[in-house]
């Protein structure tokens, strides 16, 4: 029964540095046939504005590349950094460094489990796991003085500390968020509505993950082990380890499950840091001008390998900076994966990489021959509502 | 495998195309390859499952050296071995490694538009991250990018 | 627009969409170029600590049903042109409220090549909210100061600035031209 042609664009919003895509789905009847991106609506022009700025200056913009993930960013620029200074930071400015990087995974994905059970009309988890969501918020703000630029990072240490107190503060917020994240692990591996949205769904196949070369939870969803704290442990996770979470099945239920997971052991991990906190000094002393070097720097982000390529020239400011963020090669699989798919399903695979999204907002329906009507995101998932309805 | 096993097999994998070799840094090293060898010495290291394409890096030499640098980042574990290829910044052209790496697309066309290498073979060569009206010929991240080029040509 | 009325209706009917629009604003997000700090800000606006909804505040899809637009982040050169589109499609009046240090100058990013710095240099704004990213309850703040503007209960001229003590007027910005585009 073959049908009209579309082409469907979706996007084109979307947050982080080069993540804003504009999809374009081609659609037999409801099938997707063919997809294509185009970015760069919030492409700003960082890696110049590094060649531009001073280290520490620098160090300030590239925090400020994504908003969900600010520290790993700040973390893997400094590391980088320090590494072309030949300088170290002391350990206790690692460990917090950690502490901090794994609150954050913590809270980007209760975002991630809120706002994907968003897009697949489950308001209700949307709404409990923002509200759980405050609790990491307010951890990190009492450590950093931020909600969300945290600004931890210093070049050569950090700059805050965690007290004893402040210890107990954290750990309690532990408590009731390991409780409520066993409560999520439910829901996602059991809730028979939700199952049928995710179980089955978006599958990619562990070849497929390597070939594209997917990263972060979306591979260890597909059973591909990979994970830069374990592979190339950084800070202190060759002391105080992170197990590699991995789920076989390739669907969009094993993306939930690997990240629901992925929380205990970041739960673990804060708890032996905080046990074990060195004690020392915050920052060490580094150099203004740094020699001509290169060096590249990796770092597992919440969402995936993030990749850092820096070089020196002998002056206060960078020669290069090159940021591969982790959404840009899992972008391409999704342009992959949804083809075969029903269109209701988009909204969900897209969700499925958690790309950084928050206000994929507008989409356009083109007919095939010119008149084009506008589409919302919003009418695209509930679009996807519906269908499962 | 071992960080040191794993740039071992590297090396010896890469042998044939292998121009010159450094070790910048530890569980690091740094292969130059000719832009013709290129599809057959990243062809040799996925055949062998040695770790995954993580990134292309453009670099600029600037206008008195006349270069540009290509560098094609692998990771397997914690090892990284880098292609390096060298290609004149006037005419600068790669070929495309789509038909051994299909999701490589994505960083070849910002490549293409950051430095204005041309990536011979690539399917798609529509912009991916800068503007429609993006004046032609204007490459951001080229050393000699200014301000001035953009706004003079009706870009901004 | 058609309807003749005379100036009684006339008055009464403005007063009924007064009163209607500022019971319960719907507004519009746009990204136009943002680091995402902004966003998830305003999105936790939304949930249950802060929950915007119990002023009558909704965030809408689309321009079309929203009286209020949020802008943040920097306006790249990429986005400039949707920004503009989305403030047209949206009917009168229309406001917009300007969130975090990008939307208001280009903050971290100006100077960077693909900024056109913030959203008024596009855009007329309404009420400015400063702040990397801005607190939750200043963003409330913003929308709740726009409203008390519209109102009528506070007849400052210029826009809404957050944050900026009253006590020192000259550190207001000088009050612009409202452009009452058609
Ligand atoms: S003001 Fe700060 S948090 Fe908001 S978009 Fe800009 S950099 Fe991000």
């Amino acid at each position: 029964m073959p049908t009209e042609k579309f082409v469907i664009p979706i996007g084109p919003q979307h947050p982080a540095l080069k993540e804003p895509g504009h999809f374009e789905f081609n659609v037999d009847g409801e099938v997707v046939k063919a997809a294509s991106v185009r970015l760069g609506y919030v492409h700003r022009g960082i890696e110049k504005g590094c060649e531009t700025r001073n280290y520490v200056q620098a160090a300030y913009l590239v925090e400020r590349i994504c908003g969900i993930c600010s520290h790993v960013h700040a973390t893997a620029f400094s590391l980088g950094v320090e590494r072309l200074a030949d300088v170290e930071a002391p350990p206790r400015a690692q460990a917090i460094r950690q502490i901090v990087a794994e609150l954050e995974r913590i809270h980007s994905h209760l975002l991630w489990v809120g706002v994907a059970a968003h897009e697949a009309g489950f308001d209700t988890l949307f709404m409990y796991s923002w509200r759980d969501r405050e609790t990491v918020m307010n951890l990190l703000e009492g450590i950093t003085g931020n909600r969300v630029n945290y600004s931890a990072n210093v070049l050569g240490g950090v700059k805050c500390d965690i007290g004893p107190e402040q210890a107990e503060v954290i750990l309690e917020g532990l408590r009731f968020l390991e409780e409520r994240t066993r409560h999520y692990l439910e829901v996602v591996s059991t809730d028979a509505v939700f199952l049928r949205r995710t179980r089955g769904i978006g599958v990619m196949t562990r070849d497929d993950a390597e070939r594209l070369g997917v990263v972060g939870p979306t591979a260890r969803a597909s059973g591909v082990p990979r994970d830069v704290r374990v592979d190339a442990p950084y800070l202190l996770y060759r002391e105080h380890p992170v197990e590699l979470i991995v789920e076989q099945a390739g669907d969009l239920e094993a993306r939930f499950k690997v990240r629901v997971r992925e929380l205990f052991e970041s739960f673990r991990v804060i708890r032996e840091l905080l046990a074990a906190l060195p004690d020392g000094d915050l920052t060490t002393r580094m150099p203004r001008r740094i020699k001509p070097a290169e060096t590249v720097s990796r770092i597992e982000a919440p969402r995936g390998e993030l990749f850092y390529f820096i070089k020196s020239n002998g002056s206060d400011t960078a020669e290069r900076v090159k940021v591969r963020t982790p959404t840009l090669p899992n972008m391409a699989s999704v342009v992959v994966t949804a083809v075969g798919h029903q269109l209701a399903d988009v909204p969900m695979i897209l969700a499925g990489i958690d790309p950084c999204f928050s206000c994929n907002d507008r989409m356009a329906v083109v007919r095939q021959g010119g008149e084009a009507e506008v589409w919302t995101w919003e009418r695209l998932r509930q679009y996807g509502i519906e269908h499962y309805r | 495998m071992s960080t040191e096993t794993c740039l071992q097999t590297a090396a010896s994998l890469l042998a044939a195309w292998a121009q010159e070799t450094t070790g910048p840094e530890p569980g690091r090293a740094d292969v130059v390859i000719a832009s013709g060898d290129l599809i057959a010495a990243a062809g040799a290291l996925i055949d062998a499952r040695w770790g995954y394409l993580t990134a292309i890096t453009g670099l600029d030499l600037g206008p008195d050296d006349g270069r540009l640098e290509v560098l094609y980042h692998f990771a397997c574990g914690a090892a990284i071995v880098t292609f390096r290829v060298r290609v004149p910044r006037e005419g600068a052209a790669v070929p495309s490694l789509v038909s051994v790496i299909p999701s490589v697309s994505f960083y070849e066309r910002e490549l293409m538009e950051m430095f204005g290498v041309t990536v011979e073979g690539t399917p798609n060569t529509d912009k991916l991250f800068l503007p429609e009206d993006w004046p032609d010929g204007v490459y951001p991240l080229r050393k000699d990018f200014s301000m001035e080029q953009l706004n003079g040509q009706g870009g901004g | 627009m058609t309807l003749k009325l005379d100036q009684t209706w006339q008055a009464a009917l403005d007063k009924l969409r007064t009163w209607a629009r500022i019971n319960s604003p719907w507004a519009i997000h746009f990204n136009s170029g943002s680091c995402n700090g902004c966003d998830i800000e305003i999105l936790a606006t939304l949930t249950p600590r802060y929950d915007v909804e119990r002023f009558g505040i909704k965030l809408r899809g689309s321009p079309r049903h929203a009286d209020v637009l949020i802008c943040t982040g920097p306006v790249t050169r990429q986005a400039r042109d949707r920004l503009v589109r989305i403030y047209e499609q949206m009917p009168e009046p229309k406001f917009v409220i300007a969130v975090g240090s990008c939307a208001l100058s280009g903050g971290a990013f100006r100077g960077c090549y693909n900024i056109m710095g913030g959203i008024d240099q596009v855009i007329p704004v309404d009420a400015y909210v400063p702040g990397c990213p801005p607190r939750p309850e200043a963003i409330i703040d913003g929308v709740v100061k726009l409203l008390a503007k519209l109102q009528g209960h506070d007849t400052s001229p210029g826009p809404v600035v957050i944050g900026e003590p009253d006590a020192n007027p000259a550190l207001a910005p000088q009050p612009e031209q409202e452009e009452a585009s058609a």
